[in-house]
C-alpha cells in the first residue's frame, strides 16, 4: 500500500521552540485525514514539512513516496494551501487560474473555471478585493486544479464563519470523490472535521498523540461510567486515557483491544477531547500516561 | 513561469517604457541642439572665436546635460531598491512564497526566470538610457573632454548596464537574506552608492597600471590652462595638465630643469616679463623644463569601460549564485 505521508522520527526546532517533536506517522493514500490540535500544537509544522514549505531539523518525511518538493514532478503531486490562503493581491481571478494553468502540467481549466462559477467569483475581480472565504475558495481552486494526488490544507475554515464552514466541507467532499484525491486538513475544532475525515491524527505540543483510520479508533476505545469511587476492572492491556469526576459519577475513557463488558462506545468528539486533555494536563504522552487495570 | 514574472512586473514595465520614453524625447531634442550650435559655431572655427564659443557651449548645456547625468546615475540605485529588493520580500511579506512555491515549479527554477526576466529589463533600462544620453552628448564631450570624470564616466556607454545588472541583483540578494522589504530598500541603496563612490574615487584608476610620461614645457603646454606654483620651499609646481583626452591622475606635479635639477624661484626671475605674456612664455619654454606626468592614457577609455562593465557583470554573477545558495540553504 502506498503511503500518502510517511515520517520517523520528525522534528522541527525554531530556535529554542521545538515545534514537532519526534513525530512518526504512517497516513494510508485515499483518505481524508484530519488534523487536530489546539494552536501552536504543530500542525501548520508539519503541513509546511508535508508541502516542503520548510525543511526537517531531524527525522525524515516522505509524501507519496518521495521526499516534498524535491522536484517540479513531486511538486506536481501535491497541492498545498497555507494558512489564511495567500492570493497576489494585485492579480485578478483569471489571473491565478492562468497562473495555474502554467504552472502546472496536468492543470484542468474546465475544472477550475466550473467551480469557480458555482462559487459565484468574479473572475475580473482583483485578488485583493475578495472577502476571506472567496479568497480560500480561489486558493482551494488553484491547488485542486492542479490534479495532484494529495491536497494539503492547512486550517481551510478557519477565516469562515459558521454557515460558510459546512458549505465547505460539503464542497471538499463532492470534489475529493470527483478528483480522486487524498486530503490531510487541519483544524483546531475537532467540529470542522468531523463530518468529513476518515483518518484522524490528534497533535498537541509538538508530539503525535493518536493516529489512525477513525472506524479503527472507535472500535478500540471505550467509555466506562459508574458511580463515583466505583473500582472498576480494566483489561490487561487497556489504557487509561481520561477520566472525569462529577459529583456522584465517574467516567473514564479507555484503550483497549480487547472488548470490556459493561463499556459503551465513544464518539470520535469525546475521544479526541480526552486525548487532548491528557495531553495539555499531563504534558507529553509517555510510558507513565499508560495506567492498566492491572495497576490498581 | 516566464508569464507570471513578467505578469507581476506589469506595472513597473510600463512605468519604466513610459519614463523612458519621455528621456527619449528630450534626449534627441537635447541633442539635435548640441549637434546645431557644434555645426553653426565650433566646426570650422577660428582661434579667438573656438576659444569663445567652447566656453558657450559649456554654459549652455551644462546644466541640462549634468541633471540626466545625474538622473542616470540615480538609474540603477532606483532599480536596485524598487525592482531588487521587494522582488522576493514582498512574496515573503504577503505570504505569496507559499502559492507560488507550491506549483510545479522549483524555487531554483522560480527564482532564475524572476532574476532573468527583470534583470534584462533593467538592463535594457539603463543600456537604452545610456545610449540616447552619449548619443546626445557626443559632440559637447568631444569639445569638453573630460570622458574620464567621474560622473562622464559612469554615465556613457556600456557601464551603466552593469550599474543597473549588479544594484538590481544585489537588492534582490539583500532581500533574500534580510527578508523585510524597507530594510532591505535602505541596505541596498548604502551599499551601492557605498560602491559607486568608492570605484571611481579609489578603485577605477588602479585598475591598470598607469604611465609616466616625461612632457616637455613647451608652448602647447603652457597655453592649456596650466599654472605654475612656487611653494614653501621655492621650487615650483605644474598643475592641472591634462593630456588632450587622458586622465591625469594628479593635480600637481614637480617641474624640473633641463639637468632635472628642481625649477627654482631664482630660475624663473628672468622670464617675469611684465605685460607681455608671450615673451614670458617664448622666455620659460626656451629653459627646457620638463615634468612627469601620471596619467591613464586617453586610448585606454574603452579598456576601462569594458573592465569595469566585466567587474560588475561578475559581481551580479557572483552575488546571484549566492542567492541561489541561500535559497537552497533555507528549504
Amino acid at each position: 500500500m502506498t503511503l500518502a505521508i510517511h515520517t520517523e522520527s520528525l522534528s522541527k526546532r525554531y530556535r529554542r521552540h521545538l515545534a514537532l517533536d519526534d513525530c512518526t506517522l504512517a497516513i494510508p493514500d485515499g483518505r481524508i485525514v484530519g488534523l487536530v490540535g489546539p494552536n501552536g500544537s504543530g500542525k501548520s509544522t508539519l503541513l509546511g514539512l508535508a508541502s516542503g514549505m520548510i525543511a526537517p531539523t531531524s527525522g525524515s518525511i516522505e509524501v507519496l513516496g518521495q521526499r516534498p518538493a524535491v522536484s517540479a514532478d513531486q511538486l506536481a503531486r501535491v497541492g498545498f494551501v497555507a494558512q489564511d490562503a495567500p492570493v497576489y493581491s494585485r492579480l485578478t481571478v483569471t489571473d491565478h487560474l492562468e497562473l495555474g494553468a502554467r504552472l502546472n502540467p496536468k492543470w484542468d481549466q474546465a475544472f477550475a473555471e466550473r467551480r469557480i462559477r458555482e462559487r459565484g467569483l468574479d473572475l475580473k475581480q482583483k485578488a485583493g478585493s475578495l472577502s476571506g472565504g472567496q479568497r480560500a475558495q480561489l486558493a482551494l481552486t488553484v491547488a485542486a486544479a492542479k490534479r495532484g494526488e494529495l491536497l494539503v490544507l492547512d486550517e481551510p475554515v478557519a477565516a469562515l464563519d459558521p454557515l460558510a464552514r459546512r458549505g465547505f466541507m460539503r464542497d471538499l467532499l463532492d470534489f475529493v470523490d470527483e478528483l480522486e484525491v487524498s486530503v490531510i486538513l487541519s483544524s483546531h475544532l475537532l467540529g470542522d472535521l468531523a463530518q468529513v475525515c476518515d483518518h484522524l491524527i490528534v497533535l498537541a505540543n509538538g508530539r503525535v498523540h493518536v493516529s489512525g483510520d477513525v472506524s479503527d479508533l472507535l472500535a478500540v476505545h471505550y467509555r466506562i461510567t459508574g458511580r463515583a469511587g466505583d473500582p472498576y476492572r480494566l483489561p490487561a492491556d487497556a489504557e487509561l486515557i481520561h477520566t472525569e469526576n462529577s459529583r456522584d459519577e465517574s467516567s473514564v475513557i479507555v484503550r483497549s483491544t480487547s472488548p470490556i463488558p459493561g463499556a459503551e462506545a465513544v464518539d470520535l468528539e469525546d475521544m479526541t477531547l480526552a486525548y487532548l486533555t491528557r495531553a495539555t494536563t499531563t504534558g507529553p504522552v509517555g510510558p507513565t500516561a499508560a495506567m492498566t487495570g492491572a495497576d490498581r | 513561469m516566464i508569464w507570471l514574472a513578467w505578469r507581476q512586473f506589469r506595472a513597473q514595465t510600463l512605468v519604466a517604457a513610459g519614463a523612458l520614453a519621455l528621456l527619449a524625447i528630450y534626449l534627441i531634442y537635447l541633442g539635435s541642439e548640441i549637434r546645431n550650435f557644434y555645426d553653426t559655431r565650433i566646426a570650422n572655427c577660428t582661434q579667438q572665436a573656438c576659444y569663445l564659443a567652447r566656453l558657450d557651449l559649456r554654459a549652455t548645456y551644462d546644466d541640462a546635460i549634468s541633471v540626466m547625468v545625474v538622473l542616470l546615475i540615480a538609474v540603477p540605485g532606483l532599480i536596485g531598491v524598487f525592482w531588487g529588493a521587494p522582488l522576493v520580500t514582498q512574496e515573503l511579506e504577503q505570504r505569496t512564497d507559499r502559492l507560488v512555491w507550491n506549483q510545479s515549479v522549483t524555487r531554483t527554477k522560480w527564482l532564475a526566470v524572476k532574476l532573468t526576466v527583470i534583470g534584462l529589463a533593467s538592463m535594457a533600462v539603463a543600456g537604452l538610457f545610456s545610449l540616447l544620453l552619449t548619443w546626445s552628448a557626443s559632440r559637447y564631450d568631444e569639445v569638453i573632454g573630460e570622458r574620464f570624470a567621474a560622473l562622464s564616466f559612469g554615465s556613457r556607454n556600456i557601464v551603466p548596464i552593469g550599474y543597473a545588472l549588479f544594484a538590481f541583483v544585489l537588492g534582490t540578494v539583500v532581500g533574500m537574506i534580510v527578508k523585510r522589504t524597507l530594510p532591505a530598500m535602505a541596505i541596498t541603496l548604502i551599499v551601492f552608492a557605498g560602491l559607486q563612490l568608492l570605484i571611481p574615487t579609489v578603485v577605477r584608476q588602479n585598475l591598470m597600471p598607469p604611465v609616466t610620461d616625461t612632457v616637455a614645457v613647451d608652448a602647447n603646454v603652457l597655453n592649456s590652462g596650466v599654472g605654475m606654483n612656487l611653494k614653501e620651499d621655492n621650487t615650483f609646481d605644474i598643475q592641472g595638465y591634462t593630456a588632450n583626452g587622458s586622465w591625469a591622475l594628479e593635480f600637481s606635479s614637480p617641474l624640473y630643469k633641463a639637468d632635472d635639477t628642481p625649477y627654482r624661484g631664482e630660475d624663473a626671475k628672468p622670464c617675469l616679463i611684465p605685460d607681455d605674456r608671450e615673451a614670458g612664455d617664448a622666455c620659460t619654454t626656451a629653459q627646457n623644463l620638463h615634468f612627469d606626468y601620471l596619467h591613464q592614457p586617453g586610448h585606454r577609455y574603452w579598456t576601462f569601460q569594458w573592465i569595469e562593465l566585466s567587474m560588475f557583470l561578475g559581481l551580479s554573477i557572483l552575488l546571484t549564485a549566492f542567492g541561489f545558495f541561500w535559497l537552497r540553504r533555507r528549504s
